[in-house]
């Protein structure tokens, strides 16, 4: 287990502190993350592609944009009225889980919920747990107010260890478990994940444990499964979600956290009035037509990103350049170089890739999804940024 | 009423108020969903949509009246602009549908852009701004920031009570100077009690009771403010800036720009017409706001929130023409309460606080039954005072009729003949228009 210190370092943050603030991730939040290290996005060109934020190319579809219109109202006063649309949101995704209102928590996308929970269950002497490297915004968050930080290195596969991580929790305030895990794209099978809880709930009954379920309905290991089911039944266990990923909406900032009663009481009640104010009445009412249109529409993407991720993975492999084992809309790829020069190449080509994920920033580099005909086109700038050009190759 | 140092602490601590519940909290003109987020128990404030959200509800379903058939509801309860944000801003966000799946920082325009477009417009530079998820996250944050057990809130009766809902919740002492005889801040018992305060909320124009206190006024509490309190953080709310019409107005940001500890917080939600998008703002020091940078929700506003701001921002004819139109509503609905023998404060806002002589409870389930929706209780007002927010023409034409049917159901709309009266007068008053 490494210290917060260490931590920090292993992520090349230096003094714990110093730069916490510019830490402060947001899920995906490439530009604005790392503005201490690198210059932010400019805005897109036409014509660029965008594979640098683990978002969805195809959007939220027809139906959820109508909704969004349609939320304009009438003469198109709406917007200008405060909004009761999160009752409505709430009763959608309780249906769809079979679970109840008071089992939900809506958030100003993910960020919010994990927020909330990283106030409410982290102290200065109660740690935040995660690996290293995940997504980051709990551990900026917590580290920002002071509280610990332990980060868990992977295993060689660059999966989470769950044997580290579970030592790592005694005494823990809360565990980030990201899973499918941001940005390295592995996954741990449902089996595995609940066996760690219980032993989690055995070995430090007062931790708890954020299950960040993000790229859930990108997973097509056949051991899959959501945690919900656990969280509703336990204060200790909490599950996020966003319509951030498949859902195609990370413009719209909507997530939502699943946990038993007592503890989304205290996750509404921290952020309680001003967390609702937080919601904008186009994510809440997009949020409704995206929960209820036909499951079909999210089995779709993710055969549609199974496939571009099955192409992309292999044209790696091919070149000797092994990816991770991705069950999500990104993979982390090792290209033998430094992250920084491959994405500088690339972006004077129109394609833009991941930022830097230490401590892997020398290596590897996450590459996020597009739609076929972008990969297509970024295969082509990768073969020749990494001086292996598709045909040759192929060959 | 000079309250010693002590006796700020223990003057409404946490000890010295009953629990929270729905009927004394406002949100920002969110009153049925919203003010009720801070009490446990659903259902609070009686009027139209509401319910909590601790534990999984937020926002709610309909509780409106039945109302008869073709009766359209008024909702003139939330200080809401009818109208909504206008074309140009539904334009600019059906034009940002192709990026609905971006990320703020990757869309065109993204936050950076929003930030820029305001710092030009409020003649500030970017890093004296802090973007919220409407000006409810800059004064939640603000509390998070200024004020502790040690280092509590002073603010005012009655006045918006977002921060004061919050600083009880976290068990912040909490501080109330009542409103002046004219319904103003009362600056100099502010004054009197300011010593040690971690933050002053200071509204103007000042929500429910529409006053506005002149620039020279604001100017002059914060020196004094500064000189006896230096640590005290003064929060200079101007939500309904646009709609102030009293030329001894002016906004505090270049003051704020100019003395440590002091920031104005601005939202869309009124003027600009899209309460429903959560879209506000800080401005101040780069110092004094720090700490809201810090705590700001990454990715608080929406792609489509950034696209409608910076469109409005880039369009200030619009804003313009809408504060015209509801300086001729108001003047219109002053006029015809007056006529009723119902006096309102000077408005400066977008919305009214009349007395009407008898509960506003009363009043208000009265006029829901006609549909008109009215505001809720404002303590210590509830007895005499109703707040009315400021519809369409003719949502106020309609509406003034039904609010003289419920206070003088035998009178016409319009009485001259009483001027000045109270309304007691006014009953009785027969005849013309």
């Amino acid at each position: 287990m490494l210290t917060r210190r260490q931590f920090n370092e292993a992520l090349g943050i230096g003094a714990a502190g110093v730069a916490a603030t510019s830490w402060i991730g947001a899920r995906g939040r490439e530009g604005g993350f790392l503005n201490a290290f690198e210059p932010t996005l400019e805005a897109l060109d036409a014509g660029t592609i965008c594979l640098a934020s683990n978002e969805n190319p195809m959007g939220p579809g027809k139906t959820v944009l109508d909704a969004i219109q349609k939320a304009f109202g009438p003469t198109g006063g709406a917007p200008g009225r405060y909004s009761s649309a999160g009752g409505d949101l709430t009763d959608a995704i309780a249906k769809k889980f079979n679970i109840k209102a008071e089992n939900i928590v809506l958030g100003c996308g993910s960020t919010q919920i994990l927020r909330s929970a990283t106030h409410l269950f982290t102290e200065r002497t109660k740690a935040l747990v995660g690996t290293i490297p995940t997504y980051e915004e709990c551990a900026g968050y917590a580290d920002m107010m002071g509280n610990p930080v332990h980060g868990v290195p992977l295993d060689p596969n660059f999966k989470m260890d769950l044997d580290r991580m579970a030592d790592a929790a005694k005494g823990a305030g809360l565990i980030f478990y990201c899973n499918p895990n941001n940005p390295t794209s592995t996954y741990v099978g449902a089996r595995a994940t609940r066996e760690f809880l219980f032993k989690v709930r055995r070995t430090s009954p007062d931790t708890t444990v954020l299950v960040d379920e993000a790229y859930f309905d990108y997973v097509t290991d056949p051991d899959h499964e959501t945690h919900i089911p656990l969280a509703i039944e336990d204060p200790h266990i909490i599950v996020a979600r966003t319509f951030s990923k498949a859902y195609g909406m990370a413009g719209l900032r909507m997530g939502y956290c699943v946990g038993h009663p007592d503890t989304i009481r205290k996750m509404a009640d921290w952020d309680a009035g001003t967390g609702t104010s937080s919601l904008n009445v186009l994510a809440m009412q997009a949020g409704v037509a995206a929960i209820q249109q036909d499951p079909s529409v999210i089995t779709a993407e993710r055969e549609r990103n199974k496939a571009v991720r099955e192409m992309t993975m292999k044209w790696f492999a091919d070149r000797g350049m092994k990816p991770t084992e991705s069950q999500a809309n990104f993979v982390l790829v090792n290209i033998g170089r430094p992250a920084k020069a491959f994405r500088e190449a690339c972006a004077k080509q129109g394609v833009l890739v991941g930022r830097d994920f230490p401590p892997y920033e020398k290596t590897h580099c996450r590459l996020s999804f597009g739609t076929m005909a972008e990969m297509q086109k970024a295969l082509t700038v990768f073969g020749d940024v990494l001086g292996k050009p598709a045909t040759a190759a192929a060959a | 009423m000079a309250i010693s140092r002590r006796g700020f602490f223990d003057a409404f601590g946490a000890a010295g108020r009953p629990a929270l519940s729905g009927a004394v909290l406002a949100a920002r003109g969110l009153e049925a969903h919203l003010a009720t987020a801070w009490a446990q128990d659903p259902v609070q404030t009686g009027t139209s949509t509401g319910t909590g959200t601790g534990g999984g509800r937020q926002g709610g379903r309909g509780q409106r009246p039945q109302l008869p058939p073709g009766v359209e509801e008024i909702r003139i309860n939330s200080n809401e602009n009818p109208l909504g944000p206008g074309k140009v801003v539904l334009d600019a966000i059906v034009g940002k549908f192709p990026e609905a799946n971006r990320y703020p920082f990757n869309s065109t325009p993204k936050d950076a852009d929003l930030v820029a477009a305001l710092a030009a417009k409020t003649k500030v530079k970017a890093e004296n701004i802090v973007l919220g998820a409407g000006s409810q996250e800059i004064l939640k944050n603000a509390m998070r920031a200024f004020v502790s057990p040690y280092r509590g809130l002073l603010t005012v009766a009655p006045t918006f009570e977002n921060c004061t809902g919050f600083a009880r919740k976290m068990k912040f002492p909490v501080t109330e100077i009542k409103v002046d005889s004219s319904f103003k801040l009362d600056v100099e018992n502010l004054i009197a009690t300011v010593r040690g305060a971690g933050l002053v909320y200071f509204n103007n124009p000042n929500n429910p009771t529409a006053t506005v206190l002149g620039a020279k006024v604001v100017a002059d509490f914060v020196e004094r403010v500064r000189r006896i309190s230096p640590d005290t953080v003064i929060l200079i709310d101007e939500a309904y800036h646009d709609y102030v019409t009293d030329p001894t107005y002016e906004t505090a940001i270049p003051l704020a720009m100019a003395t440590p500890n002091v920031f104005v917080a601005r939202t869309f939600s009124k003027a600009y017409g899209m309460a429903g998008m959560r879209i506000g703002y800080a401005v101040g020091q780069t110092d004094t706001i720090k700490p809201l940078a810090r705590l700001q929700m990454p990715l608080n506003v929406s792609v489509l929130g950034i696209a409608a701001a910076v469109a409005s921002t880039n369009d200030p004819k619009h804003i313009a023409d809408e504060c015209a139109r509801n300086t001729e509503v108001r003047a219109f609905t002053v006029k015809a309460l007056t006529d009723l023998g119902a006096k309102s404060t000077d408005s400066q806002a977008n919305f009214i606080f009349v007395d009407i002589g008898r509960p506003a409870k009363e009043f208000r389930d009265a006029c829901a039954k006609q549909g008109v929706m009215v505001g809720r209780d404002f303590p210590p007002f509830e007895n005499s005072h109703c707040r009315i927010s400021i519809g369409t023409m003719a949502e106020m034409q309609k509406a003034t009729q039904v609010f003289r049917d419920v206070l003088h159901p035998m009178a016409p709309i319009a009485n001259p003949s009483k001027g000045g009266g109270g309304f007691h007068d006014a009953g009785r008053a027969g005849g013309g228009i």
